[in-house]
């Protein structure tokens, strides 16, 4: 692996011109400036050898989030929910949805695409951001409702921020990169509770260290592998190219009407199938049914968020033998 | 037609009887119906042993000795777009989450299982050991012409292979509850831990420690490299519960075309009974607990109510259900609750996972679902059965009692109605305080039972939350919930004793006491019986 020469664009998009591709790649080389210093064990992997024999950490996690299944239970309350607002979507993925005339579901389409990078098309190719977005959502947006009175991208604009129709990016306030490569580093620094006791349960370590949420699946499992690499000593980072993934569809056991494998329907819209960042489940027209029609466990899809029970996130990171001394810090939590 | 069931032949059986087996062979022994095991010729095998495990292996005259083996010959029996290549590495533990301590070793009775195959219907063969390369394995193999799982295991460190039944032997006598389907009890998968947080298995929610592969000197063998990344959260949905659900629908395709040895008569006892159970507990961890960074901990809804037959019935379930961390934490104090093995680990503290209790088995709702489905069983019926000791969704002696009632017929047109039917008729139903009059009671209140059957629930849920804010009134579930792990100890599926923490209740306790049965009211008081 050895020095990366550059971050790559997220799901290695090639639709960036050449200069502006390095220019994403200074974005994200900024925000790893930010928190390499200090945090001494996270590295920045385009000025630190990588050896050839790490093998990287795939962290895995559900898109639904743990955290309404807490709140409300596994009834059918914690899917409405997750559905009303993109707001309750936090486990670095978001989706919509789009229904017909009878409220019935035919498509919903899932992403991890960070609004860094939305960001980054505004500036650098601005021309294009309308054409991204006519492709993604349709020709009726307008590059006024894209931009503020000073020019700005909007990431939460009128196109990007309903549960309902064709979504865009993540716009969730925790489902950014920045936050992401934050809680790697964060998670490197080692924790004692008040009575000077290792702080190693998730959990805990979550709470204790100013983590994020305990009960999301992917900030505390983020955490505690960081950590547990970071007791040994060793440096870590993520995984070229940096960003969170659709590691896909767990479709075993979904019931379509004709015994087709719903897996079929599993659309990527953006990205490749190793770093996949949008997909979309819709059954195409010539079956004659829908994603409406299509049963999870006896029950036909009404949600989203049923099928976000069985979309799989991935993030993955690197950790490189070394000889840090780590000690132990209070809890700040 | 089910029968009386004859002699217990326990799994144990199998081995003990199954020494001195001819290498390179396989051999059948049902338990229950078999005096020995009989060493099947290739055409005897060939006609009962429908499934790619014996296909492309023991039918082929290959036979491995270990999990390891098994894998490989099956590498190299298919070819490389088979679905069969495609493989997923788990591992489950009790108290697998207790990092290694020097000097302190744990018996975690680590289990790997490997799965082998995709689809709709899950994969197709499942392999299980304690170490890839070391020891016994076991198989289940889809049959591809009968349907349902067959049953394998290797006896001590022989080539010999022993086909133990399938899935369908579990149904009915004389071998059902002999051999595999003591703890198979329907013929099927089990994940004990099914659901999320997936208390033992190595999961998203909890990884297992790097230092207990390193104790057991398992850290660079290439199962562990392997080990599926999403662990648990892939196997329920990938693994268990499609292959739960297509062994039931196949089950229940031969009860309607009355191809089936079993009556409908066996469907109930998995609603009226508790052949087996799946394990839930809360999402928050004991440490996290009990350390106060959360204040407060989530309980098993299942602890309270069937929360998935309810649903599938058209009941609401109860919202989330909550204890303050402080009262948990008082109540381990106050029961001693420790975690222990059965050699010399003992250390203070509940299960990874706080307040791990029994539910009722998924494959359990799932066959009961599937009979609504397909007009075997009307919701009313299962509405009404369900809300009779609704407070008690395992374990009901009282819901036990009915199963006396049910006619064992063969016909499923009607039967809901004939089933109903026979328990009105009895003298008990007009008898006040009967589990027969409740029946009554409940299914007198006809087809639009949803209101009347709720406004118990909700009675019955704002109750329990008034006790939970009290620590006597959750000492008291403490109680019932150890009542209910005992039970769960003394099935075939408790193979460690650390599945649950142990508590001054539990009979092999500390201060040993004998454990009275307990049992939740409607009001949510715990009575001792």
């Amino acid at each position: 692996m050895a020095i990366l020469t550059r971050f790559d664009t997220p799901g290695r998009l090639l639709e960036l011109a050449d200069g502006d591709r390095e220019a994403w790649s200074d974005t994200v080389a900024g925000l790893v400036a930010d928190v390499v210093g200090p945090f001494p064990q996270f590295y920045d992997p385009t000025v630190t050898d990588t050896p050839d024999d790490i093998a990287p950490s795939h962290i895995i996690w559900s898109a639904f989030p743990t955290r309404l299944l807490r709140e409300e239970g596994a009834g059918e309350a914690r899917w409405a929910r997750a559905d009303s607002v993109r707001d309750e979507q936090d486990e670095y993925c978001e989706w919509s949805i789009e229904r017909d005339a009878d409220g019935k579901i035919g498509r919903i389409t899932f992403t991890t695409e960070v609004r860094e990078y939305w960001k980054h098309v505004a500036v650098h190719e601005r021309d294009r951001l309308l054409e991204f977005y006519h492709e993604q959502v349709g020709p009726q947006v307008s590059l006024s409702d894209l931009l503020d009175e000073d020019g700005q991208y909007v990431p939460r604009n009128r196109w990007n921020i309903s549960t309902e129709g064709r979504l865009i990016h993540l716009v969730q306030g925790n489902n950014n990169l920045e936050a992401a490569i934050q809680l790697a580093a964060q998670a490197t620094i080692l924790r004692h509770d008040s009575d000077g006791k290792p702080v190693t349960d998730r959990q805990q370590l979550v709470r204790c260290g100013g983590l994020g949420h305990a009960f999301r699946n992917s900030d505390p499992q983020i955490a505690e592998i960081v950590n547990d690499a970071a007791a040994l000593g060793a440096e870590i980072t993520l995984l070229d190219p940096f960003g969170l993934y659709l590691d896909g569809l767990q479709s075993a056991g979904m019931q379509t009407p004709d015994g087709a494998d719903a897996a079929a329907f599993w659309q990527i819209e953006r990205g490749t199938r190793e770093h996949a960042l949008r997909a979309s489940f819709a059954v195409p027209e010539d079956r004659g049914y829908s994603v409406g029609d299509i049963m999870i466990n006896g029950r036909a899809i009404d949600f989203g968020a049923q099928v976000a029970d069985k979309v799989r996130i991935r993030l993955s990171a690197l950790a490189k033998p070394a000889t840090h001394e780590p000690v132990r810090r209070p809890c700040v939590g | 037609m089910s029968t009386a069931a004859p002699p217990h032949r326990p799994c144990a059986a199998l081995e003990q009887q199954s020494e001195g087996l001819d290498d390179d062979a396989v051999h059948r022994f049902l338990l229950g119906q078999d005096n020995s095991p009989q060493k099947l010729r290739q055409q005897e095998a060939s006609s009962e042993l429908g499934d790619p495990f014996a296909q492309h292996l023991l039918l082929e005259g290959v036979f491995p000795r270990t999990a390891g083996e098994v894998l490989s010959a099956l590498e190299q029996a298919v070819t490389a777009d088979d679905p069969l290549r495609t493989q997923r590495f788990f591992l489950v533990g009790e108290g697998s989450q207790i990092a290694d301590m020097p000097g302190s070793p744990v018996n975690r009775n680590l289990r790997f299982l490997v799965t082998c195959g995709s689809g709709q219907g899950g994969p197709d063969i499942m392999v299980s050991a304690f170490h890839p390369d070391e020891g016994t394995a076991e198989v289940m193999a889809w049959d591809r012409r009968t349907g349902g799982f067959n049953f394998y295991r290797t006896v001590g460190s022989s080539s010999a292979w022993v086909f133990a039944g399938n899935s369908r032997h579990a149904l009915t006598a004389p071998t059902r509850d002999n051999g595999p389907f003591e703890s198979h009890k329907s013929g099927h998968f089990i994940m004990k831990e099914l659901r999320f947080p997936w208390v033992h298995w190595d999961s998203p929610a909890a990884k297992v420690s790097p230092s207990v592969f390193t104790a057991q000197n398992l850290d660079d063998h290439p199962w562990v490299r392997r080990l599926e990344p999403g662990g648990a959260y892939t196997l329920e949905d990938e693994v268990a519960i499609p292959s739960i659900q297509r062994w039931t629908q196949t089950r229940l395709d031969a009860l309607l075309s009355g191809t089936s040895q079993e009556t409908p008569k066996r469907l109930l006892e998995q609603l009226l009974d508790t052949p087996t159970v799946n394990l839930m507990s809360s999402i928050t961890s004991s440490a996290a607990a009990i350390t106060g960074s959360e204040p407060k901990v989530d309980l098993p809804d299942t602890f309270f109510v069937d929360s998935a037959g309810l649903v599938k019935v058209g009941l609401q379930p109860p919202t989330p259900l909550f204890v303050a961390s402080e009262v948990y934490a008082r109540s381990l104090q106050t029961f001693e609750v420790t975690l222990r093995d059965d050699e010399q680990f003992n250390r203070p503290g509940d299960t990874h996972f706080a307040f791990v209790v029994p539910e009722r088995a998924f494959e359990d709702t799932e066959t009961i679902a599937q009979a609504i489905d397909r007009d075997i069983l009307s919701k009313r019926l299962v509405a009404s059965l369900l809300m009779v000791d609704f407070p008690n969704p395992v374990f009901s002696a009282r819901r036990r009692q009915l199963l006396q009632h049910v006619p064992e017929i063969a016909d499923t047109a009607d039967f809901s109605e004939q089933v109903a039917d026979a328990i009105l008729a009895t003298p008990e139903a007009s008898q006040a305080g009967t589990a027969e009059n409740e029946f009554a009671e409940r299914w007198n209140v006809g087809e639009a039972f949803k209101d009347t059957f709720e406004g118990l629930l909700e009675r019955y849920y704002s109750d329990v939350s008034a006790k939970l804010e009290t620590q006597e009134g959750f000492d008291d579930y403490m109680r019932l919930a150890e009542s209910r792990r005992e039970r769960v100890r003394q099935m075939p599926i408790a193979e460690s004793k650390l599945l649950f923490a142990h508590t001054t209740l539990t009979l092999s306790g500390p201060t040993t006491m004998l454990m009275p049965d307990r049992l939740m009211r409607p009001d949510g008081t715990v009575e001792e019986v």
